[in-house]
């Protein structure tokens, strides 16, 4: 046991310091570039895909209900699932961006 | 004899257990090759993981510090992702990160089955990823929770940016699974190919036989960026799966 004031002092720096580490530790591997390209290829891809067949499956719902509307929701989700998928390739890039940003020089 | 190189993402009844275990709806259901390394993947991480810690060193040794180090490296994911009243959730994330990063692991050993390079596979964990994000979301916010597909703009902007938010959080269980899919998938396959070349080459005679030492050496080299892949993805899943709990627990402000 340290009784002595200044070395419990000492100790409560190194606490702090190393609480101060813990929080503003740099995170993870940067990303490489092409788990970069990766990701936003499949970001856009997918949001296609899932404007695409949301799209499809209102028509074929409504199509049920005898309602004929078969293509036009699914052109309309496909032009909204291209803007989905730019949006999220740009929160994506927001991310990565503000992983390296306190790095500062991490870019290759 | 070149083997095809798809053949090694074939799903088939394990050895020894041909016969369905049971009938689910009229279809068979079999204990598969994937089955059974989902089984020892889980098996080895527990197994690992508590043997790892067992001794409860002041000083770890090297197994112990590597559990320590994992235990670390998630928390702190955790942590910088989404916050403190994130690391409720560290259990999770820990699982699936092991989880994905051990079934990787076991997909690298030659002759061994990739779990993950399945699509039934990684999109039921993701889709239970977003079963949890949504409960949390519901659970915190309670209907409140919607707003998320309502971002900052004029109203007459909403009609169009209400659809587009809804299909971008659609879109997520498709881009979570299907990155980690593609990435085992591609990568098992371009080793496959290139350990055909050999065979191939070496099996030509002659000069061309010597020449089997290029894709060789190219199998070297893509065994290693398959080893940083494998970690690589395994992180990626889990930093996406606090990114996505960090809205759902602070819906638009960043923690």
């Amino acid at each position: 046991m340290a009784q002595n004031p200044d070395e419990l002092r000492k100790l409560g720096q190194r606490l702090d310091e190393a609480q101060q580490r813990r929080v503003s530790r740099p995170q993870g591997p940067p990303p490489t570039q092409l788990g970069i390209a990766g990701r936003f290829s499949t970001e856009l891809v997918a949001a296609l895909v899932v404007g695409g067949g949301l799209g499809w499956g209102i028509d074929w719902l409504l199509g049920h209900f005898g309602i004929h509307t078969r293509p036009v929701f699914m052109i309309l989700c496909v032009v909204l699932g291209a803007a989905a998928g730019i949006r999220n390739v740009m929160r994506a890039a927001t991310e990565i961006n503000a992983r390296l940003a306190p790095g500062g020089d991490e870019e290759k | 004899m070149a083997m095809h190189p798809m053949e090694q993402f074939e799903v088939a009844p394990a050895m020894g257990m041909e016969h369905p275990l049971f009938h689910l709806f009229g279809y068979p259901i079999y204990f598969t090759n994937q089955s059974l390394l989902m089984v020892i993947v889980v098996a080895a991480a527990s197994l690992f993981l508590s043997l790892a810690v067992k001794p409860g060193r002041l000083v770890p040794n090297k197994t112990q510090s590597l559990a320590e180090v994992s235990y670390e490296f998630v928390a702190n994911m955790i942590h910088s992702a989404t916050g403190e009243d994130g690391l409720k959730f560290f259990p999770f994330v820990f699982t699936l990160f092991v989880f994905v990063l051990f079934c990787n692991f076991f997909g690298m050993v030659p002759g061994s089955f990739t779990v993950t390079s399945q699509i039934a596979v990684t999109f039921s964990l993701a889709c239970l990823v977003m079963v949890i994000v949504i409960g949390t979301g519901f659970a915190k916010h309670g209907i409140g929770f919607l707003k998320l597909f309502v971002p900052h703009a004029p109203w007459y902007l909403l009609i169009l940016l209400i659809p587009i938010e809804i299909i971008s959080f659609l879109t997520r269980p498709i881009s979570l699974s299907v990155r980690l899919f593609a990435n085992m998938l591609a990568g098992h396959t371009m080793l496959a190919v290139f350990a055909g070349f050999v065979i191939l080459l070496g099996g030509a005679g002659g000069a061309l036989s010597a020449l089997s030492i290029l894709p060789m050496a190219l199998i070297v080299a893509i065994m290693l960026l398959e080893l940083l892949v494998a970690f690589l993805q395994a992180y990626v899943f889990a930093i996406l799966t606090c990114i996505y709990l960090n809205e759902a627990l602070h819906l638009h402000d960043q923690h």
